[in-house]
């Protein structure tokens, strides 16, 4: 993932999707404020607070906002417009609605139809089994629960094998189970090399399926790359790591001592340690169990889920 | 699963026009129009209990008043905008749109979904209430029955496709549909002579005006005139519904 702001991660020689100082504006409202960046294959998580303008930026992708000002690209063309571009796109929109009075099987063999599949009624049948939906597929879309909606919707969206799928919060209303199983087909598919696009508020989800983020905070991209390499970025934020040692409040002395070591705190049987370089800590951490004589059992970075980044960022 | 054996954005077509018949089929308002399109055969056995064949009466009171007036608008409204408008209200459309599919091609399906339901109705309602009790009336009934299914037909056309555009540019085609049917040829119309040229009514009685003599008001224009200013209408509103449907956008969210 190539981005302007700030550029981490790995470098991709052909983007599948790539934006240059695109913005959307409705009237006086900003959507989306000079966003670039690049995408190869492999999953994106796609992460903001409500009016962000994540689903503004998938519309744009999937061709149905045209760009204010900037470019989009999808496979190298403008999709807005252009409706062949569709044949290597795949989109699961956020709003529920699919058609009620179909069946499961017949929705998603629509879809193949639609894409002028000729294989339609196996590519369907392939398409329900790789979502999960077989016991429910002869049955109307309107008896479906929500998960098994959302699930009808991605079969539907990947039936053709789109090289780009783009999904605006696909995981809503799945089980556990179900989120799983769709957080494993994600990485499935971007391992044989397809673009994948989600926006999740759920930051678990983003977190399992891969390291790859775009943040965008108030229509512009905060940060884009590895969530953990955007995290050791911030140098300005001082880290958190838990410790749990033979002998807790002896290790606890020694450490205040390290001028590494901004906070030091006895809690729930473990030392909690805040340090602004995680790095040298992990050197300092060894010198100072010596110094102390005591057995380390546990070190943990507390902060580095995708949550604690992503809060830092909406309120920086 | 693979995507390389593909046909043409044309091969859609059948599938669309299968899904729309499925969306308006399963409405109520269809069971309503069924109920409604009833009426003129029912007006027809009522006429025969009583022994009347009278051609004037039974075209003016039945086939004017009920086919023309009611039945054939508020049809080709509910069909012609709720071929769009049910796809935009639910927000089905992405579906369709987010497919490798001309715009042309899902306009077409869907003015022909639109267009067929419309005219199996109307026609149906028309050829049965005329069997029933203008064609014991011999020749004059049978030209006035004609005369009705040619109108049947220009005004299913006309309406259905105009109805369809329309609800591509405003989510209360429905309103606006049966406020121009009423207000505008019906009030309208009246007063102003002119209006004939812009009322979709005055197409199909002209068509019907060239198979039977309607009395002096009902035909202002000639079956000539009717016909050209009908495929200017279906023309017209064919191309701006296009036009609209490559331009769509979703609508306005900042998330």
């Amino acid at each position: 993932m190539t981005a302007q702001t700030p550029p981490v991660g790995d470098q991709v020689a052909a983007p599948a999707i790539e934006l240059a100082h695109a913005a959307r504006w409705y009237g006086n409202v900003v959507a989306v404020n000079d966003v670039s960046f690049s995408l190869g294959a492999g999953v994106t998580g796609l992460l903001g607070p409500n009016g962000a303008g994540k689903t503004t930026l998938l519309h744009m992708l999937a061709g149905f906002l045209a760009p204010s000002a900037g470019i989009v690209h999808v496979l190298g063309r403008s999709p807005n417009r252009d409706p062949s571009v569709y044949r290597q796109i795949g989109l699961v929109p956020e709003r529920e609605s699919v058609y009620a009075f179909l069946t499961g099987y017949e929705y998603v063999r629509l879809n193949a139809r639609l894409q002028g599949m000729r294989n339609a009624d196996s590519a369907a049948r392939a398409a329900i089994a790789r979502v999960g939906l077989e016991d429910a597929a002869d049955r109307a879309i309107g008896t479906y629960s929500k998960g098994m909606r959302q699930r009808a919707k991605v079969a539907g969206a990947l039936v053709h094998d789109p090289q780009v799928l783009l999904l605006d919060e696909p995981f809503n209303g799945m089980d556990p189970r179900q989120r799983l199983a769709m957080m494993d087909l994600l990485v499935e598919m971007a391992g044989a090399g397809r673009t994948i696009l989600f926006s999740s508020h759920i930051l678990e989800e983003v977190e399992r399926i891969g390291t790859e983020i775009l943040v965008l905070v108030a229509g512009r991209l905060a940060a884009s790359g590895d969530f953990r390499a955007i995290r050791a970025l911030m140098t300005d934020r001082p880290h958190t790591i838990t410790i749990r040692s033979s002998d807790d409040r002896r290790l606890a002395t020694t450490l205040m001592a390290d001028p590494a070591v901004f906070a030091v705190e006895l809690k729930d049987n473990a030392v909690s340690v805040q340090t602004a370089h995680l790095s040298a800590f992990r050197r300092i951490i060894a010198g100072a169990s010596r110094t102390a004589g005591v057995r380390l059992t546990e070190v943990v970075p507390a902060d580095e889920s995708l949550e604690s980044v992503f809060d830092y960022l909406v309120r920086r | 699963m693979t995507g390389s054996s593909r046909t043409g954005s044309l091969a859609a077509f059948p599938d669309i026009v299968w899904l729309t018949f499925r969306q308006q089929l399963g409405r109520r308002r269809t069971v309503l129009l069924v109920l409604l399109a009833a009426l003129p055969p029912l007006l027809a056995l009522i006429y025969r209990a009583f022994g009347q064949v009278d051609v004037r009466s039974f075209t003016d009171n039945v086939f004017d008043l009920v086919s023309l007036t009611i039945v054939l608008p508020l049809a080709t409204v509910l069909f012609g905008s709720g071929a769009f408008g049910a796809e935009n209200d639910e927000g089905t459309i992405v579906y369709l749109l987010a497919k490798p599919i001309s715009r042309w091609v899902i306009v077409s399906a869907k003015a022909f979904s639109a267009v067929s339901l419309s005219l199996v109705l109307t026609v149906a309602s028309v050829l049965v209430a005329g069997v029933i009790e203008l064609l014991p009336a011999g020749a004059d009934g049978a030209s006035a029955t004609e005369a009705y299914v040619a109108a049947m037909v220009v005004g299913s056309l006309c309406y259905s496709i105009l109805f369809l555009a329309l609800s591509l540019f405003t989510r209360r085609a429905l309103v606006i549909g049966i406020g121009y049917s009423l207000v505008w040829e019906g009030a309208l119309s009246s007063l102003l002579p002119g209006i004939a040229n812009l009322s979709v009514r005055q197409y199909a009685l002209g068509a019907a005006d060239g198979f039977f003599q309607l009395h002096e008001q009902a035909a202002r224009l000639s079956p000539t005139t009717a016909l050209t200013l009908s495929a200017i209408l279906i023309v017209v509103a064919f191309g701006l519904a296009t036009w609209r449907l490559m331009r769509f956008e979703m609508s306005g969210s900042t998330d």
